[in-house]
């Protein structure tokens, strides 16, 4: 008995090593090409380890470009999608679940068929449109397409998170004297803390990644992301693969952080409410 | 009850709400004002600005013209390389896009076509700036100029002269070359042979292609499955089978590994010269014709052209006339490499001397033949695609050449309704 359960300990602890090694790996595989010289990268040897002599490159690559307005840019973007994305996605969404009203079928086959077009596709009526409208060349502008992009898949995980939410609870809210509103944000929304924070870090990632519709808004470098920015290091004759690494894990660590930042609500919202008290 | 959990997390996503909209109201952008105090700033938008050997000594001569007068001020567009053309149309399709733009043929051709580009016919006096006939012959659509040469990047062979003492001078010393130089981690060639690369796989086929007689339309209809097109496609793998590239490496990859001792030899143009220095500069390498029994060969020919929807052109003409004044001329070739520009210039004694190679790349500027399909321009990209698809399937053994090709003639020819 015991050494079946030490078995299932030491199984259990290899799986975890090699998920994490899977997820890991390919970070430390960046910081590793970062640091490798031209000789090392051809030398024919792989190098596993990384050689801290060239660590400066990490410096030079901040202070080369504007990284860290790239950065900050990012960041604006990415948490103002989130934000816009979950103020019009949570009503979006319970409106879908709770009430019937006409056309509600049309809104959920258009919100799946905006999925199948791609950036590319959108990129070119959206220009039209924003110029019209003179929200070219500004993140305001990049914050609404981006949340356009994203809001259908948002609206979609949140409306099967309302809907794993039981009707009995809607209506011993409303015999109390909440309005729709009330129940939504005060007796609904926490209730579906996980599926919201899981629906911010896929609006948040979407909008950190997205390129597209950044390299074609955005002219002006001071307002370019830090997608856009990590490009301009790809030249017509020349690349330098140990910069365009630096560069690359310097973009993906704040995304890493902010997911850790965000997990934790997942994992607690989960827990939350699991005990009773 | 929502949970302390669901509080805080819902207290930090309205935190985070309002400051974002906060500093994205702040940071929204608008076009940039573009007349200031009587300067008028016009933006110019080039690939060549990104690269790390090239770029600053553009950015250098923009900062000079900049500061040789009050007039107009030229903005370097960012736009990054990977994505340039397909950004650049959209923005012009869309009626905004930077004033002046460097662009690659396919784009000048579809750009212009499309009425993007403003004609230069009564700007332009081809005679009196003595313009070299060869690549300038192209900057013509449906008969009016739309452009003047920014760059003529003509193709020849790299080689490492420590590797390989004597490059080849036929197709057949070029393969045995190849051959004998591959050993372990070191390559006797490479080129570009994965669809991710479509571009750069069209670039490297065309000198095949033209070195071997053949052409991809005459000009009125597509001969892509001719035999000599055909024949230039199979000696192009042959060199694949013959298991003498690095294969799936990137462009960027194998271009360090030639830097770095590790590939013989490269077909590629003269705007890499600079690169190669940069990568390596005690890199002992050397250029020759490329060793085909044709001597016509791909030239990436890069057209200066201005916006149509432009609101400053004749700002923008302003500096183009300046680039293409003599002295401009000169500082423009010595910082694009071993590339021709829109005049003939003279290569100094000390730079020949340097690099004897460089006089190879400027007698090619005659027989370089831009990467275009003659007569359907602005349909290249499309062509392109259906070509490299067909010819990497063929590589990858799936059919022959032949068959590739007819398969490309036939979706080419419904594409452009031949």
């Amino acid at each position: 008995m015991k050494t079946r359960a030490r078995f299932g300990v030491t199984f259990r602890v290899i799986a975890v090593l090699i998920l994490l090694g899977i997820v890991v790996f390919p970070l430390y595989w960046m910081f590793v090409t970062a640091l490798t010289s031209d000789e090392q990268l051809f030398s024919g040897t792989t190098q596993f380890l990384p050689d801290f002599s060239q660590i400066g490159i990490f410096a030079e690559a901040l202070a080369q470009g504007d990284v860290l307005r790239w950065l900050l840019n990012s960041f604006i973007i990415a948490t103002g999608t989130m934000a816009v994305t979950l103020a019009l996605g949570i009503p979006l969404a319970y409106a879908l679940s709770r009430f019937s009203f006409g056309g509600k079928v049309v809104v959920g086959i258009a919100l799946l068929f905006t999925q199948m077009l791609p950036e590319a596709l959108l990129v070119v009526p959206l220009f039209a449109i924003f110029r019209e409208t003179g929200l070219l060349n500004s993140i305001p502008g990049l914050i609404l397409a981006d949340s356009a992009f994203v809001l259908p898949v948002v609206a979609l995980i949140l409306k099967g998170a309302f809907d794993g939410v039981p009707r009995e609870v809607d209506e011993a809210a409303r015999m109390d004297g909440a309005r729709p509103g009330s129940v939504l944000l005060r007796i609904l929304v926490p209730l579906i803390t996980p599926s919201i924070a899981a629906a911010a870090v896929i609006a948040f990632f979407t909008a950190w990644n997205e390129y597209v519709f950044a390299v074609t808004f955005i002219y002006d470098k001071s307002l370019q992301p830090a997608s856009v920015g990590v490009a301009g290091y790809i030249g017509e004759q020349d690349t330098s693969i140990q910069t365009i690494m630096a560069v690359a894990l310097i973009f993906t660590l704040p995304a890493v952080a902010f997911y850790l930042f965000a997990q934790k609500y997942v994992i607690g919202g989960m827990t939350a409410g699991a005990v009773k008290g | 009850m929502p949970s302390r959990h669901s509080r805080r997390m819902l207290a930090t996503a309205a935190v985070l709400a309002v400051s974002a909209a906060t500093i994205a109201g702040c940071s929204s952008g608008g076009s940039p004002d573009s007349t200031d105090g009587g300067t008028v700033t016009v933006t110019f938008a080039a690939s060549t600005l990104g690269d790390p050997g090239r770029g600053p000594g553009l950015q250098a001569m923009i900062d000079k013209f900049n500061a040789s007068q009050d007039g107009v001020k030229i903005e370097a567009a960012s736009v990054p390389y990977p994505t340039f053309g397909q950004t650049v149309l959209t923005q012009l399709g869309g009626g905004e896009g930077p004033d002046i733009i460097r662009f690659d043929m396919p784009e000048f051709e579809a750009a212009a076509s499309a009425g993007l580009l403003e004609p230069l016919d009564d700007r332009v006096d081809a005679e009196k700036l003595n313009l070299q006939p060869g690549p300038d012959k192209y900057m013509t659509v449906d008969g009016s100029r739309y452009g003047v040469i920014f760059e003529d990047a003509n193709y020849g062979l790299f080689y490492n002269a420590d590797l390989i003492p004597n490059p080849p001078t036929t197709f057949d010393e070029f393969v045995d070359i190849a051959k004998s130089t591959t050993n372990g981690d070191v390559y006797g060639l490479a080129f570009r042979q994965t669809q991710a690369e479509e571009a750069g796989v069209w670039q490297d086929i065309f000198n095949y292609v033209y070195g071997f007689g053949g052409e991809w339309s005459d000009g009125e209809k597509l001969t892509l499955n001719s035999p000599d097109v055909v024949k230039g496609l199979e000696a192009y793998q042959q060199m694949y089978d013959a298991n003498v590239i690095p294969k799936g490496a990137d462009a960027a990859t194998f271009r360090k590994m030639f830097a770095q001792n590790k590939v013989g030899m490269e077909l590629n143009n003269g705007g890499y010269v600079v690169a190669t220095k940069n990568a390596n500069p005690d890199l002992n390498f050397s250029v020759v014709r490329i060793p085909f029994p044709v001597k016509k060969q791909g030239a990436l020919i890069a057209p200066m052209v201005i916006n149509a929807n432009s609101e400053h052109k004749d700002a923008a003409m302003t500096f183009i006339d300046w680039m293409l004044e003599p002295e401009q001329q000169v500082e423009l070739q010595g910082v694009l490499g071993a590339s021709s520009v829109a005049t003939p210039t003279e290569r100094s004694a000390e730079s020949l001397a340097e690099a004897p190679y460089l006089s190879v790349f400027d007698e090619l500027t005659d027989s370089g033949v831009p990467q275009i399909v003659l007569g359907f321009g602005a349909q290249t990209p499309d062509i392109r695609k259906i070509v490299v698809t067909e010819v990497l399937a063929a590589l990858q053994g799936q059919q022959d050449m032949q068959t590739a090709m007819d398969k490309a003639q036939e979706q080419a020819e419904a594409l452009v309704g031949g």
